[in-house]
């Protein structure tokens, strides 16, 4: 794969000085890192890359911003400070993470201690701690570029993709030459949202000059399928002539869902799973065209194996949250629902369904006020209202409830209103 | 008009007439059921006149009534059937309508032209209510068709005429009706007619649906929605269309089955219509002629996702005996059957999960249904008659469904366990519930597109003890529809049900009501409530009889 990102220059202020580093180029790498200090550039890849995941290639590479901090704040002579660099530059994630927090025991403001640690932290898959520090890194210097593009590393590394979109979002904000380093993960978080007219918004400039690039035309096409766009269908093509992959049969198959060919869609998903079960969505779309063919016991069981990849993966918890509920298993897919509002806090659908556990757990006001703020919120959300409706007649409320029920149904009978189609059930 | 008054309050009529075939070996250790249909000798095959061309309506097509059309103490079928298209004229014997006299020898006897039931001017036929709507004695049918319906009044002799244009039963032009189900509303003794109807359709406007070449049965959405209808029954054979003023034609649906029931205890009986795509509907009766749709209130519109699926036949009994109507709606695959609990007569709680219904549920494409105590143990089960709506792959065709009741709180899939002739897999569409050998156990009859109906008798082997209730009313309609039965055991267990033909889709069930006892055999009390507000008391009633009851002057 080729993809490479070219270098940008940028600051970041560390405690009392004033550093200037230079960020080398970030990479889309099989295996790889993403930002990295070094000045080898990366200008090919193998193609065997393209049936390599992308959101790991990503993902996997956010740590080392904060590691190469040590080269940005080279200029405190603190020995305990050079110990932990020296640990951690070779490796000793352990003697670095505890030599960092020794240093910070005694310059607790030195953020160049802190955004290293936070990287030491990132690096032995303790992301959790690493916000944590970047964080409260973030507290002395709020506007600190680095720090929030490491921090939005971590979050996109842990599946908050909300929380770490809007970390890249305010470093390109506060530092534009970021923009073209942040891109590409950008766009993944947005199709993980279901954000694609964003991804699309994103990833359209790029077409022209990336095209070819099989990470490029992979979420370049899921951002096109998601938002329902006819050229999702020419960028699998595209990707068709770098020969058979995961990722082609997944898009393919996607579509084909969409398009309720369910025959083919199956074929095209099942070989995408076969060909990677790693591939991130995988599961989860196969999982929904089972739904649809009634197999929920295989559906169950492919958001299983997708969150088994990737626990905050939105829509297998989503669907998983709706079948518990199916179950009336009412604490069980409160947990699945809540997970999924993590990924996508905010999310109409899934705030509707909590909402509806409340109400048939027989938490009345709790589901009224939910439903009450989502329709607000949502106004044209025609089953939150008849939801609602039916929470304010339980209540006594039947004023509420016609008000409720009479806007439900107008918006139903505007979505009937539109034409179907030729297509069957 | 005819009368025929039962000479006593109770009389005791005859049973056990006849045994299944294959009871002598049995298949399986509960009861089970045979095909007997074979043994008779008759013509109708469920015909949709499917010739390549996909026509909307071909899908509903083949439904069946149970009743005693001659009072034999037998039960009959009768079955609609489909015509040729786009003519939709009945141009050949094979779209013929059909009735089957129960000989009581485990045969039935084709009388249909001799009943005068063929139907040549009907067009394409769908569901049939019988009901005695004139309460002379003797049950009469209604059928839904695309076209005209049709009022039949059984004339007593063994024959039936159509009265549909004296009746004033009409309906708007176009008006595809699917089912329809007797009813007194107004308790006025006279049994009313709701029907279910689904779309405005002609063949001229029939639809061509499909992608790539291959043409499928168009989704619902592309027909307009329409109001169901309601008919007062104004006696001397005349109904008046109440369509607007009792409040129905305001609630536009795409309906399909219906089911009867007095869901909130007032003593009037409500209605719920299973629709189509679109949410469903509860008609609560306002105890002064008019309706209020209270599908929202009663949490039944949707499911619990609030979505409208595709609703397809419905059934209320009292699933767990606890003194009310609970309600049940079928669907197709990938949706959730729907089953809900009455919470005390105020609304309704939505139970597919808890019940197991939705994972018993996902793989079929349920049409007709209805709650059948199949075994006697005094718990509804619950069947579905299945089959695709199109044949597009290798599951289209399905087998039934029988779905076992367990203690009131769940159900288990006894589908492979009650035999082979069960089993088979088509396109199953109407189904009758009929004890037609009068041995206390409830058989069924299923019709299958394309088939001869299957006539599938219980082979009632558990040894499980029954009391089959036949109400005839006075003051109330004469079949005593609406009555609402309670039934305590010499334990002190309490069952309950009610008088309905309607169940399923398209079809009418045997009005006669069953309970299974289990293993009791002393019945402590069996307390009726007539529709006219009457209640009546009997105790000490015996087990395993079929008790006529008339009811009480006062």
């Amino acid at each position: 794969m080729s993809t490479a990102m070219r270098s940008a220059r940028w600051n970041i202020v560390a405690g009392t000085g004033r550093a200037v580093a230079r960020l080398g180029k970030l990479k889309l790498a099989p295996r790889g890192t993403c930002f990295s200090l070094s000045k080898r550039a990366q200008l090919a890849r193998d193609r065997r890359a393209m049936n390599t995941p992308l959101w790991p290639r990503l993902s996997k590479s956010f740590f080392v911003l904060a590691l190469v901090a040590s080269a940005l704040f080279a200029q405190q002579p603190d020995e305990l400070l050079q110990h932990a660099i020296s640990l951690h530059q070779a490796g000793d994630l352990d003697g670095a993470i505890k030599a960092y927090r020794d240093y910070l025991a005694v310059e607790p403001d030195s953020l160049q201690a802190r955004s290293n640690l936070g990287a030491a932290l990132a690096r032995a898959g303790r992301y959790d701690e690493a916000i944590a520090e970047y964080n409260l890194g973030l507290q002395k210097s709020p506007d600190n570029p680095a720090l929030l593009m490491n921090l939005g590393l971590a979050y996109y590394k842990t599946g908050r993709h909300a929380e770490a979109a809007a970390r890249f979002e305010r470093a390109v904000a506060l530092s534009p030459q970021f923009q073209e380093q942040v891109t590409l993960l950008l766009a993944a978080c947005y199709n993980t949202l279901g954000r694609y007219k964003e991804a699309v918004a994103l990833l359209a400039p790029l077409e022209k000059d990336k095209a070819g690039d099989a990470g490029f035309d992979y979420l370049y096409g899921t951002a096109l399928i998601g938002d329902g766009q006819e050229g999702g269908a020419a960028v699998i093509n595209r990707i068709l002539s770098h020969g058979d992959s995961a990722e082609v049969h997944l898009l393919r198959g996607t579509l084909e869902l969409t398009a309720h060919d369910s025959d083919t869609a199956r074929a095209d998903l099942e070989k995408a799973v076969a060909l990677n079960p790693r591939l991130p969505g995988a599961h989860t779309r196969l999982g929904e065209l089972l739904l649809t063919l009634g197999e929920s016991e295989r559906a169950r069981a492919a958001f299983t194996q997708e969150l088994a990849l990737d626990p905050d993966e939105f829509t297998s918890n989503l669907n998983m949250g709706v079948l518990a509920k199916q179950d009336q298993g009412y604490a069980e897919a409160r947990r699945y629902l809540e997970r999924a509002l993590r990924t996508r806090p905010n999310d109409p659908g899934v705030r509707y369904q909590i909402a509806n556990v409340d109400l048939a757990t027989g938490d009345l006001e709790t589901a009224r006020q939910s439903l009450e703020v989502l329709t607000k919120e949502s106004p044209d959300f025609a089953e939150a209202h008849a939801t609602l409706a039916t929470v304010y007649y339980r209540l006594n409320r039947s004023a509420d409830g016609d008000r409720e029920r009479a806007i439900s149904q107008k918006l139903m009978d505007q979505r009937d209103a539109v034409p179907v189609g030729s297509r069957p059930r | 008009m005819r009368r025929w008054w039962a000479g006593a309050a109770v009389c005791v009529a005859g049973y056990g007439l006849w045994v299944a075939a294959g009871r002598a070996q049995p298949e399986a250790k509960g009861p089970h059921f045979t095909d007997i249909a074979p043994k008779s000798d008759f013509r109708y095959k469920t015909d949709n006149n499917f010739t390549g061309r996909k026509y909307f309506p071909q899908t509903m097509c083949g439904g069946v009534a149970a009743f005693d059309f001659d009072n034999d103490g037998r039960m009959d079928l009768f079955f609609t059937n489909g015509a040729k298209l786009p003519e939709m004229e009945k141009t050949d014997p094979r779209f013929y309508n059909c009735l089957l006299r129960n000989r009581g020898d485990g045969t039935f006897e084709d009388v249909t032209a001799r009943a005068g039931l063929l139907g040549k001017d009907l067009g394409f036929s769908f569901g049939v209510a019988a009901g005695d709507y004139d309460n002379d004695g003797y049950e009469d049918l209604f059928i839904c068709n695309a076209g005209r319906n049709t009022l039949y009044h059984n004339n007593g002799d063994g024959t039936f005429s159509d009265v549909t244009e004296r009746s004033g039963i009409t309906k708007p032009k176009d008006l595809l009706s699917v089912a329809a189900a007797w009813f007194d509303y107004d308790n006025d003794g006279k049994l009313d007619l709701i029907v279910s109807n689904y779309t405005l359709w002609t063949p001229q406007t029939d639809k061509v649906c499909g992608v790539n070449g291959q043409e499928y049965y168009c989704h619902p959405k592309i027909y307009p929605s329409v109001a169901h209808r309601l008919y007062h029954n104004l006696g001397n054979g005349r109904f008046e269309d109440v369509t607007d003023s009792a409040g129905f034609g305001k609630e536009l649906g795409k309906g399909m089955g219906i089911a009867i029931a007095d869901f909130n205890g007032d003593g009037y009986m409500d209605v719920f219509v299973a629709n189509d795509t679109v949410r469903n509907f509860l008609f609560i009766n306002q105890k002064n002629g008019t309706f209020k749709e209270s599908g929202y209130e009663w949490g039944v519109a949707y499911d619990e996702n609030g979505n409208a699926h595709s609703s397809m036949g419905a059934d209320a009994k009292d699933y767990d005996n606890d003194g009310f109507p609970d309600l049940f709606y079928n669907n197709l695959k990938g949706q959730i059957w729907g089953l809900f609990h009455n919470m005390g007569g105020k609304y309704m709680r939505y139970v597919s999960g808890m019940s197991h219904i939705s994972r018993l549920s996902e793989h079929s494409s349920g049409w007709s249904n209805g709650f059948i105590d199949y075994n006697n143990d005094g718990w509804k089960d619950l069947y579905s008659s299945n089959g695709d709506i199109d044949d597009m792959g290798q599951v289209s065709r399905q087998p039934d469904t029988l779905f076992e009741n367990v203690d009131g709180k769940e159900f288990r899939d006894v589908s492979t366990q009650v035999g082979a002739d069960f089993a088979h897999a088509g396109f199953q569409r109407g189904s009758a519930f009929v004890d037609l050998n009068n041995d206390g156990f409830p058989d069924l009859v299923v019709t299958s597109l394309f088939e001869r109906p299957r006539i599938l008798m219980n082979s009632a082997d558990n040894g499980n003890h029954w009391l089959l209730v036949n109400t005839v009313g006075r003051r109330s309609n004469r079949d005593g529809i609406g009555a609402a039965l309670k039934l305590t055991t010499g334990s002190g267990r309490t069952l309950y049900n009610h008088v309905t033909t309607s169940d399923g889709f398209m079809s009418s069930s045997d009005k006669r009501v069953h309970f299974g006892l289990g293993s009791e055999k002393a019945i402590e009390s069996l307390e009726i409530r007539w529709p006219s507000g009457i209640v009546q008391t009997l105790k000490k009633v015996k087990a395993d009889q079929i008790l006529t009851v008339t009811e009480a002057a006062k």
